[in-house]
């Protein structure tokens, strides 16, 4: 059965309307082509990568020549470039997310998206997906350092797997986090600064944990592991691959996600 | 088929629409006809399954739009009010993104089909953002029509064009009426009269009146007002009138031009038979009596001019919402 029903002949059409049948359709893959196209089409989205790659190729310049000075075997680190990207991750994150749902809600188009037989998780998934994929994009371009490196020294290749798989795992979680604010408002760049504030206080949360764990240290060892570092910096980076922090990202993309879709759920009931 | 049934919409305590209930049937247009605010949004967002309805159930092509909100929205094709659309995508490109998260088979042709169907094919590869405001009504439409539905729902479709691009939308409702159940809100009195086989009038969440617009004029007869005309000294016909049983008062309208207006006491009351024996008797030369509303427009304010009488009545002077309602009428 098909919905290719000729319209000239109303009396036809009406009776093939009554029990159209649509082709399998997997709408999140629509939502997520289109929301990739967009930012291959953004120049946005090029000029983040462009000030991404310019801010870690100067890092990784110093890097170098303070490392080459220092003569020391400390060169082929390269959990570094994927621990900085991770680091600028509240930057770049919230600018990747931000138009997301705020754009949508603001022009109306949230509308048309939630009358059309789909879920609403569907949707966010594909966007999600989406911009998780440009951020691949963006830290398989920082292999580049990983290339110099290993032609000027023997950097090791389970801890860059580790760092490379940890800063996409990260990159995932950090974008899902950003979604929930970019769905709450439909200013974009109030949802870019929330994202952004959001980012860094799960990055500092090792730093608070500092603060706290003489006078509670249950309460510290708890805040730390909640935070961001605490399952990047000193284990993934380092080459360390944990199920405990493998599942800490991968929850919290869940978690984030499934956080969005309730937001977007009550935001039509509020309508 | 549209079967609507008590449904309320409640915004906290605002209600905004207040157990709506009528149906619309195949091959049929049915206007949906009330002033800015009056709640058809609302109702028209909850049976395309956008919105939940506070209580009260609606069915749309069988199916109900609360718990089978899915087995809906595949049958229902929606013009929202504000014509949403991606600007940066092309016309062709949006019905593309559309039919394939519908899941529409053989979605490029069917775009190509339903451009044809409203005319903007020379502008598939368009972008939106370069489209006039009529063309993009258009894509709205194209949208709505790509997965074929059997049920139309269409928000103000004529807002905001130029008098020929509203000539040809209302020819194309009608056209697209004859095989769908369409449903199109509007609050051009004389769009709703010229276009739809039934109109549901909807003021302040309620439904004030509903049929063809052929049997909402002929009720008018009954509980409206009246106007008549003698051939000189109106005073004097109005104050024989005013004695009248079924009669709450005849005055004389300078905007009507000498003629005299009657309210009947009684919503269900027509008094005319009795004027019209009383003044022929009394040897007054009687040019025209007549319900005051003959066009649609008429009977709109009719009717939301005898339900803001009823509420100040039921209400007293409780509330002071109740001011806006009287200037209108």
């Amino acid at each position: 059965m098909s919905v290719m029903t000729d319209q000239s002949t109303p009396h036809q059409s009406h009776v093939l309307s009554q029990d159209v049948k649509m082709g399998g359709s997997v709408p999140f893959w629509a939502v997520f082509k289109r929301e990739l196209g967009l930012y291959f089409r953004s120049p946005v989205a090029y000029a983040i990568a462009f000030a991404m790659l310019f801010f870690l190729g100067v890092l990784f310049n110093g890097y170098l020549s303070q490392a080459l000075d220092a003569q020391a075997g400390v060169l082929a680190d390269a959990g570094y470039m994927p621990f900085l990207l991770t680091f600028l991750l509240f930057l770049i994150a919230p600018l990747l997310t931000m138009r997301l749902l705020a754009e949508e809600a603001r022009e109306g188009t949230l509308e048309v998206l939630m009358t059309l037989p789909m879920h609403e998780g569907q949707f966010i998934i594909g966007k999600f997906l989406a911009a998780w994929a440009y951020y691949t994009v963006l830290l398989l371009l920082t292999l580049v350092h990983f290339l110099v490196l290993n032609s000027i020294g023997t950097p090791d290749m389970g801890q860059t797997f580790g760092a490379y798989l940890g800063a996409w795992l990260y990159g995932g979680a950090v974008i899902a986090v950003c979604m929930i604010w970019t769905a709450v408002t439909e200013d974009q760049i109030i949802a870019a600064f929330l994202s952004a504030a959001t980012v860094l206080v799960l990055y500092l949360a090792d730093v608070a944990a500092l603060f706290i764990t003489n006078t509670n240290p249950q309460l510290a060892e708890f805040v730390r592991e909640l935070g961001l570092s605490a399952h990047y910096g000193s284990t993934m980076a380092a080459g360390i691959i944990r199920l405990e922090d493998i599942l800490y990202f991968v929850f919290m993309i869940i978690g984030a996600l499934f956080i969005t879709t309730r937001i977007v759920e009550t935001r039509r009931w509020r309508a | 088929m549209i079967e609507v049934d008590n449904l309320t919409k409640r915004y906290g305590e605002v209600a905004a629409v207040k157990g709506v209930s009528f149906t619309a049937q195949p091959g049929q247009v049915t206007g949906f006809l009330g002033p800015n605010g009056a709640g058809k949004t609302t109702t028209m967002r909850m049976l395309t399954g956008y919105m939940p309805p506070t209580s009260g159930s609606a069915k749309v092509a069988g199916f109900d739009v609360f718990d089978q909100s899915m087995q809906v929205r595949q049958r229902v094709g929606y013009l929202a009010e504000s014509v949403p659309l991606y600007r940066d995508m092309t016309a062709r490109g949006y019905l593309m993104y559309v039919g394939e998260i519908r899941g529409v088979r053989n979605v490029g042709r069917r775009a190509d089909e339903v451009l044809d169907r409203v005319g903007l094919i020379d502008r598939a590869h368009s972008r939106i953002r370069t489209l006039s405001k009529g063309m993009r009504q258009r894509v709205g439409l194209a949208q709505a029509l790509l997965h074929n539905p059997p049920v139309l729902i269409l928000d103000e479709p004529t807002i905001g064009l130029d008098p020929y691009q509203v000539l040809e939308l209302r020819s194309l409702v009608r056209d697209l009426g004859r095989d769908h159940t369409l449903l199109f809100s509007t609050h051009i009195l004389s769009e709703a009269e010229q276009v739809c086989d039934k109109v549901v009038i909807i003021n302040q969440g309620e439904i004030t009146a509903q049929g063809s617009p052929a049997e909402l004029r002929h009720d008018m007869a009954r509980g409206g007002r009246i106007l008549m005309r003698v051939q000189s000294d109106p005073e004097a016909a109005a104050e024989l009138v005013r004695e009248l049983p079924g009669v709450e008062s005849a005055v004389v309208d300078p905007v009507m031009d000498g003629g005299i207006v009657i309210t009947p006491s009684g919503v269900n009351s027509d008094p005319r038979t009795v004027i019209a024996d009383t003044i022929i008797g009394k040897g007054i030369k009687l040019v025209e009596l007549r319900p005051l509303a003959v066009n649609l427009e008429e009977i709109f304010l009719e009717f939301t001019r005898q339900q803001a009488v009823n509420e100040i009545a039921a209400e007293a002077a409780e509330q002071a919402s109740a001011d806006a309602e009287t200037e209108s009428a």
